[in-house]
């Protein structure tokens, strides 16, 4: 039992270490640019605009929910125009940003996580590195700079279309007039709650492309090792998402409250 | 291929950041054009008031709080965004309260006097105008922590109140302040029973004070025709004769008088006579009393008065033998 628990530690720091390896080639590998920055675009296509749909139907239908419970929640002496605050503190600081890393984690993290794997265990990157590439300049770094970069536009999509989708239901189930949502929206608002949402967002994204290449590229083992690559990067992706989450809150909220 | 990814995806990020910016704006309501007008406020405090506040001007919104800052001597200068065309009131001040019980907090432009009459708010105000300048005089009113502090204060003292007064208030005194209510029903009930009988007699009293002014008002009529008499006796000569009469009634009074007044020295002497007359017979009861002469000693011997009595008893014998026997005593002859 001693040696099982020793082992599980040594094989956690060996993780670790090399989860740390592979961020530091990454970011050697960055400074070949002329390698990435032509496929940034590419990525950014399929990683962010390709997952504009699903994150926005998920802000849609956030929206409504969260203007139905905050009604649901407030009523009594507090005045209704708080379901604009409600909804939009909400969805700007935490659902859309969480919410979408998630639903990216699996289509994003899964994706790249497949892709990779299959070149991995195909030897296509072997091929690369023999073809004198760099398979993180030319593979890791253009998915991570454009997840990087486009997540904060999707999140920040959702903010609007969860926003839009709280005040549709708020007139309309709810009939809360459209100044007094608008009142509610405007009374806490500040630039610091979408900035906050953003900077989540970049993480997310960050974090969701590192994983899922780092899992593709040490896959092995043919379809079954692309499968459980795909599977440990949105697993991965999603508790880091949360990690990411707290420590975003413990930072930035707390450190600004005090 | 990758010109459509160039082009989609700038497109994308384009439209997204000028979305999301966009929406941020409006919903910060940003002044992007430049249009309003600034005010500025000095405030010692400015309590919970935050950037992007509304700014109201006799209740409709016509502004935002657009910087909040700290100024020189302890000072807070707040800058307001006013709408285009808003004009301030004469004589403006600036206050800063809660708009609501949710923490909302709002800058109210008013005129100075129709501030609050609060002590503290009129000393803020006058201290913001010392200092000079342009920037309008501000005062912060008190939130509802403050308020509800005070009230708090007041529960406490009531609470303190009414435990003393449950300490105070015990069986014995529930007791005495039954007997006490239980006394004053009495005493209610004889105040009654009094007011209604001085009711009566003042009914009473009414009636008869109504009837002597009845009679009073008759009298009036005896008086008036008395006078009415008097009037016509003047004219007929009537008064003369009666003034007449008057005078030797008088003069007969006179005499009257002065007969009264013989007769008062005739019982003055008369007086002098019996009190000499008394002396005398005081003097004579106290030589009786006294056992002197004949008399005195017959009041106080009892021997004389029996030697008497039985002297008294033997007369009687001897008349009532010399009623019967006459001859015995008396001898009459004639030669």
């Amino acid at each position: 039992m001693i040696a099982a628990i020793g082992r599980t530690f040594r094989e956690g720091v060996e993780e670790v270490g090399r989860a740390g390896g592979f961020i530091a080639e990454s970011a050697g590998a960055s400074r070949d640019v002329g390698t990435w920055l032509p496929r940034v675009t590419m990525h950014a296509r399929m990683l962010g605009v390709d997952s504009l749909p699903i994150a926005l139907f998920i802000a849609l239908f956030t929206g409504i929910v969260l203007a139905l419970l905050a009604s649901y929640s407030i009523t009594g002496a507090v005045p209704l125009y708080f379901v604009g605050t409600l909804v939009e503190k909400t969805v700007t600081m935490e659902l859309a940003p969480v919410l979408t890393g998630l639903a990216l984690a699996g289509r994003v993290g899964a994706n790249i996580a497949a892709e990779l794997g299959t070149m991995r265990v195909t030897e296509q990157i072997d091929a690369l590195e023999t073809l004198s590439y760099d398979p993180y300049a030319y593979l890791v770094v253009p998915r991570v700079i454009a997840g990087t970069l486009m997540f904060p536009i999707v999140v920040g999509l959702a903010m609007v279309v969860g926003v839009a989708a709280g005040w549709g239901a708020s007139v309309m189930l709810l009939h809360i007039s459209s100044p007094d949502f608008v009142k509610g929206l405007r009374l806490f608002f500040t630039t610091f709650d979408v900035r906050y949402g953003l900077v989540k967002a970049a993480s997310f994204g960050a974090a969701v492309t590192l994983i899922g290449c780092m899992t593709g590229m040490r896959a092995s083992g043919g379809a079954e090792g692309v499968g459980q690559a795909a599977t440990r990067a949105v697993v991965y992706s999603a508790i880091m998402i949360l990690v990411l989450d707290a420590f975003w809150a413990t930072v930035w909220l707390l450190g600004k409250s005090r | 291929m990758k010109r459509t990814n160039d082009f989609v995806v700038g497109l994308t990020v384009l439209l997204g950041a000028a979305i999301i910016v966009g929406t941020t704006l409006w919903i910060k309501q940003a002044d992007l054009r430049n249009k309003h007008e600034r005010v500025s406020a000095r405030f010692r405090d400015v309590g919970s008031v935050r950037v992007g506040a509304a700014v109201v001007l006799r209740g409709v919104n016509a502004g935002r709080v657009q910087r909040i800052e700290l100024g020189r001597d302890g000072w807070v200068e707040v800058t307001m965004a006013l709408d285009p065309d808003v004009e301030l009131p004469k004589d403006p001040v600036v206050l800063l309260n809660e708009s609501s019980l949710f923490g909302e907090w709002q800058a109210t432009i008013t005129e100075e006097a129709a501030i609050p009459r609060d002590e503290a708010v009129s000393r803020q105000i006058a201290d913001a105008r010392g200092a000079g300048g342009e920037m309008l005089p501000g005062a912060t009113l008190p939130d509802i922590a403050q308020l509800t502090a005070v009230a708090g204060r007041i529960a406490g003292d009531v609470a303190s109140v009414a435990s003393r007064f449950e300490v105070a208030f015990d069986d014995q005194a529930a007791r005495e302040l039954r007997g006490s209510i239980k006394n004053f029903a009495t005493l209610s009930a004889a105040l009654a029973q009094t007011v209604r009988v001085q009711s009566s007699n003042l009914d009473a009293l009414s009636a008869d004070l109504r009837q002597g002014m009845t009679r009073l008002a008759g009298s009036a009529e005896t008086v008036q025709r008395v006078a009415q008499r008097i009037d016509s006796s003047t004219a007929t000569g009537e008064v003369r004769r009666i003034v007449d009469d008057v005078a030797t009634a008088a003069a007969q009074l006179k005499e009257a008088s002065d007969d009264v007044r013989t007769m008062s020295r005739q019982l003055g002497r008369s007086q002098g006579r019996l009190e000499s007359l008394l002396s005398t017979t005081d003097s004579v009861m106290l030589k009786i009393n006294a056992g002197h002469g004949s008399v005195g000693l017959l009041v106080n011997d009892p021997a004389l008065y029996r030697n008497s009595d039985s002297l008294v008893t033997e007369l009687r014998a001897l008349i009532a033998d010399f009623k019967a026997h006459p001859k015995k005593y008396v001898n009459v002859r004639v030669f």
